[in-house]
């Protein structure tokens, strides 16, 4: 459905989108996960239509996004990170506007209205001014609004940036059954959880690069499947605890790693009673002690050594 | 159709405003309110004014009597006067060259010296009501001077010349001013004896003759001041009553719906941040789509509060909106265009709200000061005057003046409508031709 290849968009001499790859499939809800100023919002600007790329290609449905911007603009919905709404009219008036500048009209239109004013919860709402709504309720219409005129694919940026824990669960609920409904999604955030709880694909991007593509297990294999203990002792008895470690159970290497000894074993909850009773023989206390399971964000660390909420 | 769905959200949110609805349109009324009522009160009475140009039209007075004349009257810092014909003299008043033409039919000085009446006409520039009544006023005085003159001149040298009979000289005047006019019956019966009485009888009638042409001297002149409007044909001049209000109410309506149409502009902006600019741009649209009803809708915010303000002028403190109705409707909506096309290209050239509101502002009130909203236009220095051509401001207050206080059509002078008319196409142009440009290189968004 959409098909990105070596994609690039320029401000000057900063590349803020630098030869981006990927595919994504009719039906797929697909992540763009990336700490901010990655290039996600970019990229989606690029896709639709909003901004000129510098190079490379990108087509959805068939429609080349350079050469056939109308075609593409008639599949796709768009859900920007703004509150893209006119916050002195009401809901209803709002999304009757964004039906009718997309050729819609009539009864056909109303009754689509109402539909997505229930679908979003915002049906006792419809006729409140929309400045007066939550943050929650705003992101619920502003994803009603880019889905007025049922687009076969759906762009979400940063779609829960700014709102509650409650709200954030409710709206991505809603995310859940749009994608289950078989609606194609191009979802972008810095969240990880988010990622990892809704989208089928991900795409990892970083200065405007794709590090990874792939689903959360494909992704995960690639920094394998073993956990890390890192351990803080003084520095001269590092050589005494890696010839120890080196003996116990399941332990697959020993390596020094920013002045810390990092275990890679199967699982990081059999060697702490060995640690703690060499600790103990060595008369040291504990310093720091840290398990790390394998998952996104220490598969983007390794990728990029940065955290993803940056 | 879709510019309309554009146009309507815009009108609907505009509406909705309640802020905008203040600022727009009750607070413009309240101060148009306010200034009405200050005009009762005389708001020319300290306004200084520069030089009052001046044509006369003679075409048989002597040239060293012109030369004088424009001489003396150069003299006074006041005035400057310059000969013209009939049809140049009108032009010039028309135009608003000159504040007044004074005009002396042919052979006027010779009747005049001949004991023939005498009348003077005045065309006035109804633009200039303060200058144009300065002249009226001081040719006023002017003839009253000359009247008193030529009945003093009467008075101290008769035309009748004939002494009194001989010896009835001494007493007679007592005797008369006393009332005796026995005494003065036999003083004349007995020094002209039966044929004295012929005599004196004469000479008494032509001495009543004398005494009636002093008071027709007195009481009525020959010389007649006509004073029309330079906008009326002298043979069927129309007196119509201009308020003085009429002169200022269109200024302060322009300026009032530059700052309306500017915040109207500014909303461009103000999208552009929310996002909601860059949601229209993926719908089915272009962007001339997105700007011309975004014009549209300045346009139709801007006529209408313009509209309100006259209406309310009218109703409230009777300033006449002029006879042509189509003509002042024009001249609101081509001001209302011209100042949408030029607010919205300031919209583009800016990169957001805060700049566009300190250029905007600064342009509104400038462009009001040069553009006579504030100070007529014929009160100000030429060079601002010349500034001024530059701003669509200044050619809506010329039609308006032409319209309300002139009482012509537009039809009469084309110049002010087709200014504005060429302002509104060359300015949107080039909004247009912007946007377009923003657009390909991502500029919008």
């Amino acid at each position: 459905m959409i098909i990105v290849e070596n994609l690039v968009k320029r401000y000057g001499s900063h590349r803020a989108v630098d030869g981006i790859t990927f595919e994504v499939a009719k039906g797929e809800l697909f992540g763009l996960l990336g700490p901010n100023g990655a290039g996600k919002t970019t990229t989606i600007g690029v896709l639709s239509t909003l901004l000129p790329a510098d190079g490379g290609r990108a087509s959805i449905g068939g429609h080349d996004v350079a050469g056939d911007p109308g075609g593409v603009r008639r599949l796709i919905g768009v859900v920007p990170q703004e509150i893209a709404l006119y916050q002195d009219l009401n809901a209803r008036d709002n999304l009757l506007f964004w039906g009718r500048i997309h050729g819609l009209g009539g009864k056909a239109l109303g009754t689509r209205v109402e539909r997505l004013l229930e679908l979003v919860a915002l049906g006792e709402h419809a006729r409140q001014k929309v400045e007066t709504f939550s943050g929650g309720m705003k992101r619920r219409l502003n994803l009603a609004a880019g889905l007025i005129h049922n687009p076969e694919v759906l762009f979400l940026d940063e779609p829960t940036v700014g709102i509650d824990a409650q709200a954030r669960t409710k709206l991505l609920a809603l995310i859940g059954d749009l994608a289950a409904d078989g609606l194609t999604i191009i979802y972008t955030t810095h969240y990880l959880e988010e990622a990892e709880q809704l989208c089928h694909r991900i795409g990892v991007i970083d200065q405007g690069r794709m590090v990874a593509v792939g689903d959360k297990e494909d992704l995960i294999s690639q920094i394998g499947d073993e956990d890390r203990v890192r351990v803080q002792v003084p520095s001269e008895r590092h050589r005494a605890l890696t010839s120890a470690a080196e003996t116990w159970p399941g332990v697959d290497s020993v390596s020094e790693r920013r002045g810390k000894l990092e275990i890679r074993v199967a699982d990081g909850g059999a060697v702490l009673p060995p640690l703690q009773a060499w600790l103990a023989a060595e008369g040291l206390d504990l310093a720091q002690l840290e398990v790390i399971r394998p998952n996104l964000e220490t598969l983007y660390l390794n990728l990029t050594g940065r955290g993803l909420r940056e | 159709m879709r510019i309309l769905v554009l146009v309507r959200k815009d009108l609907l949110r505009a509406w909705r405003d309640r802020r905008a609805f203040v600022v727009n349109l009750l607070l413009p009324l309240l101060l148009t309110f306010i200034m009405g009522l200050s005009f009762g009160g005389g708001i020319f009475g300290k306004s200084g004014i520069s030089v009052i140009p001046l044509v006369a039209v003679g075409e048989d007075v002597p040239s060293a009597l012109r030369d004088r004349l424009a001489e003396q009257l150069a003299e006074t810092d006041f005035f400057a006067l310059e000969w013209a014909d009939s049809t140049e003299a009108r032009r010039r008043v028309t135009r608003g060259e000159a504040a007044a033409a004074v005009v002396l039919p042919p052979g006027a000085v010779g009747d005049y010296f001949r004991g023939e009446e005498l009348r003077i006409d005045v065309w006035k520039d109804p633009g200039r009501p303060l200058k144009a009544g300065i002249v009226e006023q001081v040719l006023q005085r002017a003839l009253r001077q000359v009247q008193a003159g030529e009945a003093g001149y009467r008075a101290l040298w008769p035309d009748d010349e004939e002494s009194m009979p001989p010896g009835a000289e001494e007493d007679t005047w007592s005797d008369l001013f006393a009332g005796d006019m026995n005494t003065v019956w036999k003083r004349w019966r007995r020094v002209g004896g039966e044929g004295g009485f012929t005599e004196v009888g004469e000479w008494f009638l032509a001495r009543m003759d004398h005494q009636v042409a002093l008071s027709d001297a007195m009481a009525e002149s020959r010389l007649d001041l006509a004073v029309t409007d330079a906008a009326a044909t002298p043979d069927v001049a129309e007196s119509r009553e201009i308020n003085l209000f009429s002169y200022f109410l269109p200024g302060f309506s322009v300026f009032f719906l530059m700052f309306g149409v500017a915040a109207s502009a500014r909303d461009l902006h103000r999208e552009r941040a929310a996002g909601t600019l860059q949601r229209q741009l993926l719908a089915p649209l272009g962007t001339n789509h997105i700007m011309t009803a975004k014009w549209l809708s300045s346009v139709v915010q801007g006529a209408a509060q313009m509209l309100v303000l006259l209406v309310a002028g009218a109703v409230l403190f009777r300033v006449d909106l002029g006879p042509d109705s189509w003509s002042l409707l024009t001249l609101v909506v081509l001001t209302a265009t011209a100042a949408a096309s030029f607010f919205m290209m300031l919209a583009v050239v800016t990169p957001n709200e805060k700049v566009m509101d300190n250029v905007s502002t600064t342009v509104v009130l400038v462009a009001a000061m040069v553009g006579g909203n504030f100070v007529p236009v014929d009160a100000m220095p030429a060079w601002i005057t010349y500034v001024g051509r530059w701003v669509f401001n200044y050619w809506s207050n010329s039609g308006f003046s032409l319209v309300m206080v002139r009482g012509e059509s537009l039809a009469h002078d084309l110049q002010p409508a087709v200014v504005l008319a060429a302002m509104t196409v060359g300015y949107g142009l080039l909004a247009l031709a912007f946007t377009a440009w923003q657009r390909r290189r991502g500029g919008l968004l």
